[in-house]
């Protein structure tokens, strides 16, 4: 799995593609394949009851279990879906590159995705950082930011650095608010407009933030030690290694 | 550079609080919330202190 790059990826192909993708609909959709199901992976209590799927990795990626959610057929689906209720084109169209680039970030991991789901339930996997999610959620956060899942973070921090002007009040008038009158043309309509503009930014902030928060904690505050190695970290029991 | 450096003064309280409770790290939503408080809800109602 992937964490900020789920963030950033979404601020640069808007930087990219301009007015034909808007970015509510490109953030949703590349939060869309955990958005129901990352609870019962990491598991949660409840009134003193835990609740976590027996086999995580199995349920989060697999079948049997919703790891068809991360498969590019039902990315498609979404999209269709997203269409029928909003009859716009740059909502379905930016939903499911936003869906589609999440599941591919994520056959970076040792696990990888079911992307042809439902001809094939093969796991494509390039296996390049540990897949830890079955150990809990801050082991996985600590490994994650110890091996190329890391790295991978970063390269779309830089990548989203490099397209900053997609933060400006002038491309969010120029670009932004045309591009989706959906919800931004609606929000613009009933909030002041420096209070959207931050709205807008929320995720890029997140994903920066995070990915300097968990490095520090990981790395700073604990000791958990780097492992650049292909597959890596090897100091954590990754699925599908 | 007043709106960059209350975006770089909002990331350092948000990264302070989420090494020492990392599930402040976990929701989006919560970030989006903090954000919204930090960069424009407290120089709004500053703001409007000074206005009175």
């Amino acid at each position: 799995m992937s964490w900020a790059a789920h963030d950033l990826e979404p601020y640069v192909f808007q930087r990219k593609l301009g007015i034909g993708v808007a970015i509510v609909p490109l953030l949703i959709g590349s939060y869309s394949p955990d958005i129901l199901t990352k609870w019962f992976v990491y598991g949660i209590d409840v009134f003193g009851v835990h609740l976590q799927a027996s086999d995580p990795a199995q349920f989060h990626r697999g079948w049997p279990g919703v790891g068809f959610t991360h498969s590019l057929l039902f990315g498609v689906a979404l999209a269709w879906l997203v269409y029928l209720l909003t009859k716009s084109k740059v909502w379905a169209v930016s939903f499911l590159l936003g869906n589609w680039a999440h599941d591919v970030s994520d056959i970076g991991d040792t696990l990888g995705t079911m992307l042809l789901f439902p001809f094939s339930t093969h796991l494509v996997s390039l296996g390049a950082w540990a897949y830890a999610g079955q150990t809990g959620r801050l082991t996985d956060a600590a490994a994650y930011f110890s091996g190329f899942g890391g790295i991978w973070d970063a390269f779309w921090l830089v990548c989203a650095l490099l397209s900053w002007r997609v933060l400006t009040s002038d491309y969010f008038r120029k670009v932004i608010l045309p591009a989706d009158p959906v919800v931004m043309g609606r929000l613009m309509r009933r909030y002041p407009e420096d209070l959207v503009l931050v709205l807008y930014r929320a995720m890029f902030f997140y994903g920066f933030a995070r990915l300097v928060a968990w490095m520090i904690w990981a790395h700073i505050v604990h000791d958990y030690p780097f492992d650049l190695s292909w597959g890596g970290p090897h100091w954590v029991e990754a699925a599908g290694r | 550079m007043r709106t960059l450096a209350l975006y770089v003064a909002a990331g350092i309280v948000y990264v302070a609080i989420g090494v020492a409770i990392p599930d402040f790290l976990y929701a989006s939503t919560v970030a989006a919330v903090y954000l919204v408080v930090a960069v424009w809800g407290i120089p709004e109602l500053v703001r409007r202190q000074r206005a009175r």
